[in-house]
């Protein structure tokens, strides 16, 4: 599979992402697929620059990234693909389950109405709402911010 | 008579990591840079508008401490030309990934090891003189980085990453780095000299020509990505602890 991590990030496209995980895994394609990044000329402009020479970013709104995934998922570039929230992922997991086998939790921080689990991971109602659906279609789901750190099991977190 | 609010910001910004948590990271540090001029922005209209954009502006953010003026000049920019609020959140947030990305390459892998290099390599000649000097630079070049990363933000607002793109700030990120590689590998046979051969006195030549050596090889192009300078100095001190062993 061409895909080699499914992200959940909302921070983005960020250090973490592109070099924490993309350099170990040889990444060389980025698809953030979030609705307001994918019509904000001057958020993909400042999105791209956090990215090294050399990686490729793509940005697609969910239902480019629902018609895109097959693609990517046979394509010869080694792509992570990124999502800012959980919705967003659901709705990729739903559309494609076979090609959505696994998703990594990296970065949902702190917003009124959320309870830290990790120092990067705050979850309130409308997330643990999401990670059930999830967890309840069978997907693999893990809270790791980086490829350093021990992964965190989604029943360790609800 | 005190300090102007962008006085106050640029003094703020030397703290914006004093209040660093897990939960908003440096946000209140940036929040509490940009509170004068954003005080100073609404002075005149409602306080339920002005505390809602100080809420705003402490808000989570992450990037790299010398660059989080444009962050705050953009944001306080943003506001005055009346920017939605939910916008503005997302401009703290796409900003975050490459301030922190050029700031780590300028800052933390360039002029930092560079300073540091230039000053291993320098101390035999001049003495201590040359952390005084070091010490001196980097402040000196702190200070210009923040006053301008503020007046860059303030300067383009929500168009602050195109700005970023244009500006000189990229390339030097990279050259930073080939200038630390150097001035890395330039210190390593130097150092070395200095602490086994009893000072460098009877190889200034010698030095001298590798320094000329390592400067062509990290200006040079076509070389600059082949033969750094960190790689030149190892494969010298490499060859120096062959050549004292005796092989």
């Amino acid at each position: 599979m061409a895909i080699v991590l499914f992200r959940v990030d909302d921070r983005l496209v960020h250090g973490q992402v592109v070099i924490g995980w993309g350099r170990p895994m040889s990444v060389d394609h980025v698809v953030l697929v979030d609705d307001t990044v994918a019509t904000s000329p001057w958020e993909q402009d400042l999105y791209r620059m956090a990215a090294p020479d050399g990686l490729r970013v793509t940005f697609a709104s969910t239902v480019e990234g629902i018609a895109g995934l097959p693609g990517w998922a046979q394509a010869a570039d080694r792509t992570l693909l990124l999502t800012g929230d959980l919705d967003t992922m659901v709705a990729l997991r739903e559309a494609h389950p076979a090609l959505v086998p696994r998703i990594n939790l990296g970065g949902i921080h702190h917003q009124p109405g959320r309870v830290e689990k990790l120092p990067y991971l705050y979850l309130g109602p409308a997330e643990v709402a999401a990670l059930e659906r999830l967890r309840h279609a069978g997907a693999s789901v893990a809270a790791q911010d980086l490829p350093t750190a021990p992964a965190v099991a989604l029943d360790d977190l609800l | 008579m005190g300090l102007s609010p962008r006085w106050q910001t640029i003094i703020r910004l030397y703290g914006v990591q004093a209040a660093w948590t897990y939960e908003r990271m440096a946000g209140i540090g940036v929040g509490h840079a940009a509170a004068p001029m954003l005080r100073d922005l609404f002075r005149d209209r409602d306080a339920i508008e002005r505390r809602a954009a100080v809420a705003r502006s402490a808000e989570y953010f992450n990037s790299h401490p010398y660059l989080a003026g444009i962050a705050v000049g953009a944001v306080v920019r943003s506001e005055r030309d009346g920017v939605p609020g939910g916008a503005i959140s997302r401009l703290r947030t796409a900003l975050s990934g490459p301030l922190g990305a050029l700031g780590d390459q300028l800052i933390w892998t360039g002029e930092v090891p560079a300073l540091m290099g230039f000053t291993l390599a320098l101390l035999p000649v001049v003495g201590w003189w040359a952390v005084a000097a070091a010490v001196l630079v980097h402040n000196v070049m702190r200070f210009r980085l923040t006053r301008w990363s503020l007046d860059l933000g303030l300067a383009h607002g929500l168009g602050v990453g195109a700005a970023l793109q244009q500006s000189w700030l990229p390339r030097a990120a990279k050259d930073a780095q080939r200038v630390a590689a150097f001035a890395v590998g330039l210190a390593l046979p130097v150092t070395a000299a200095w602490l086994w051969l009893d000072g460098i006195h009877e190889g200034g030549e010698v030095i001298l020509a590798l320094v000329l050596v390592g400067t062509v090889l990290t200006l040079a192009p076509g070389t600059r990505t082949r033969v750094t300078g960190l790689r030149f100095g190892l494969a010298l001190l490499g060859a120096a602890i062959l050549l004292m062993g005796g092989w």
